[in-house]
This record gives structure tokens, C-alpha cells and sequence, in this order.
């Protein structure tokens, strides 16, 4: 399973940035494919993408908000919380796992050989935040004189647009040099200390500051497919929990928010403790409060 | 199935066609189009 999605996780990563014109023709794609939503967290200005960011559309749809002319209908941005609200209910936070080119970057700095560390969990309810304040409430509260607001998590934190946008497209076009400022050098640090991070703790970017991660795991405890702990067949070894990349002990936190379904502990459990399906009608998962663990 | 989920099914499909009837699919493919100055970290 873990190969299957690494490829999975390739072919999801190419295919969404096949655009190899940027050389030749116009610096990023500018087809119809635009139009549709990336599920996972992709700069929508990296040279190579075919797809649309989520998180900078939705940000952009509520900067535009205090900006609509009289008379026109104001831009809602119901397209895309309808998309990302029926691929959280349908598969939760799967996407994170098998679809996200940034998530995808993390596995592979992950890999590198280094002192490895857990992440101290307090910090997961910081995405939260991220999602309420940056990309809901400040582009649409914080307006310039024409009334329209900022991607505040575009222009202060995101580093994938560092990483897929802005880097590239900075080498591609050096006139853009002339243009940077602060927030170039602010997002730049802030890339550099998730991609050190990235060696040391699993997925950091995903479990302490992903709006995206934040939003899809709203729908976890209600997803169509779930993972089933078994209680039974558990024998507490532990290994599912050493193989998690989000930290999670299915036999504690079962339906955790951080769960992003990538199905290592399926492979993990030697004695099915856990299964991958649909989920039952009025089916109350099993808990336990206490773990030798 | 959920009801819960089925429920949320029902409601965002209908968000994403209430979006695609009122132009978020034009104002998305223009947004698409232009690079993202936010996210180069110009300003």
C-alpha cells in the first residue's frame, strides 16, 4: 500500500504541474483547466501547474467580498467550499495523504536520514487559527482604499507558493527581482524552517499550519470512508503508532482530525486491528482511555 | 451511508452549482490566469 500511494503521490505531482511550455510561451498555464480546484495545497502560479489553488481561491473569492460593484452579485466563492466541503465529507482528510504535492515534498525530506522528533500536540490546533484568521477573516477585514482585501495566508505564510511559485518564477523572470520585498524575505525564512523542520518531525507543515488540512479535518468524524479500529485483535505492539506520519494511536484517538489516511497502519497491524471501508449506519467507533503504550 | 454525511453531500453539492451559477467558475479560471503576486511575496 505504502508504494502504491508514493505512486499515487508521483503521478498526482506531475500530472497537476505538467505544464512545460513556461519556457517558450506564457510563464504559467493560462488554459481552462484553471478553472477546477487542485484537492491538495498547490501554488496556482508555479509554472507547471494545470490547476487552480484551493486556498488562494477561496482567499481571493473573500478579499473580493467589501469589492463588489452595486448591482452585481458578490462572488461567494461557493464553488469551491462546495468542492472541498464534498471531498472532506466524502474521504476526509485523504487528500493530505495521497493527493498533496506539498504534503508529497515533506514525505520525501522526511526520508532523509537525521535524528527524528514528535511533534508536541498542542501545536495542531494552530491550523485552526490559520484557517479562521488568514484565509477567512483578514482578506475580507483588512481592505485597501478600493475596498479590496489580500491572500493574507498567500502573502505571509504559504511555502508552497514560496517553494512551486515564487522561486521558479523568480528565476524564470528576473525582473521580478525589482519587486520583492519583505514578504518575499519573511516567506523565504519561513520555507527554509519547514523544510529543516520537515527533516526532523513528519509532515510539520501539515499537522501545525495547513488551512486545507484544518478544513478537511472538520469532516472527519462523519467521512463516508473510514478507518475501523477492531478492538479485539488489537495486541498493543504498537507498531501502527511508529509507523504514523501524523502521530496518531488508532487505539486511543480513533477518527483523530489528524488522521490523513495514508493506510501505513494498515499495513503496519500484523494482527487486522484495522480495516479501511465504508462507513456504517449509526456505527460508534471503539475507544479506549487507557494504552500500555 | 451516514445521514450526516449524506446530508453535507446534498448541501455542498448544491453550494457548488449555486457557485457555478453565479460566475465563480469565470472569476476562478481569471484568477487562475494571472501570477499571484501575494504569492511571490511582492508588496
Amino acid at each position: 500500500m505504502t508504494r502504491f500511494r508514493t505512486l499515487v503521490q508521483i503521478l498526482v505531482a506531475l500530472g497537476t504541474n505538467a505544464y512545460l511550455l513556461f519556457p517558450f510561451g506564457s510563464v504559467i498555464y493560462q488554459g481552462p483547466l484553471k478553472a477546477v480546484c487542485h484537492p491538495g495545497l498547490n501554488c496556482y502560479s508555479c509554472p507547471g501547474a494545470l490547476l487552480s489553488c484551493p486556498v488562494g481561491a477561496v482567499q481571493n473569492f473573500m478579499a473580493s467580498l467589501r469589492f463588489t460593484m452595486p448591482g452585481t452579485w458578490p462572488h461567494l466563492g461557493t464553488l469551491v467550499v462546495g468542492y472541498l466541503g464534498f471531498i472532506g465529507t466524502l474521504v476526509g482528510r485523504l487528500p493530505c495523504g495521497w493527493l498533496c504535492p506539498f504534503g508529497f515534498i515533506q514525505d520525501l525530506l522526511y526520508k532523509i536520514p537525521s535524528p527524528k522528533f514528535s511533534l508536541w500536540k498542542p501545536l495542531r490546533y494552530v491550523k485552526y487559527a490559520v484557517l479562521v484568521v488568514l484565509v477567512l477573516v483578514l482578506p475580507v477585514w483588512l481592505v485597501d482604499a478600493s475596498g479590496l482585501g489580500h491572500p493574507w495566508f498567500c502573502k505571509l505564510l504559504c511555502p508552497a507558493g514560496t517553494l512551486e511559485g515564487a522561486l521558479p518564477l523568480l528565476l524564470l523572470k528576473p525582473s521580478l527581482w525589482a519587486t520583492v520585498g519583505f514578504y518575499f524575505w519573511n516567506k523565504l525564512a519561513i520555507l527554509i524552517i519547514i523544510v529543516v523542520l520537515a527533516i526532523l518531525i513528519s509532515r510539520p507543515f501539515c499537522r501545525i499550519l495547513c488551512p486545507l488540512g484544518a478544513f478537511y479535518s472538520l469532516f472527519t468524524r462523519m467521512t463516508l470512508v473510514q478507518l475501523e479500529f477492531i478492538e479485539g485483535n488489537c495486541v498493543d505492539c504498537g507498531s501502527c503508532v511508529r509507523k504514523c506520519p501524523t502521530g496518531v494511536k488508532p487505539q486511543e484517538e480513533f477518527d483523530s482530525r489528524e488522521c490523513i489516511m495514508c493506510l501505513k497502519c494498515l499495513d503496519a497491524c500484523q494482527f487486522r486491528a484495522l480495516s479501511f471501508g465504508v462507513r456504517r449506519l449509526n456505527h460508534k467507533p471503539a475507544k479506549r482511555v487507557t494504552s500500555p503504550l | 451511508m451516514p445521514k450526516r454525511a449524506l446530508w453535507l453531500i446534498i448541501i455542498f453539492t448544491l453550494l457548488f452549482i449555486l457557485g457555478i451559477n453565479t460566475g465563480d467558475l469565470e472569476y476562478l479560471l481569471n484568477l487562475g490566469n494571472t501570477i499571484c503576486l501575494s504569492c511571490i511575496g511582492v508588496g
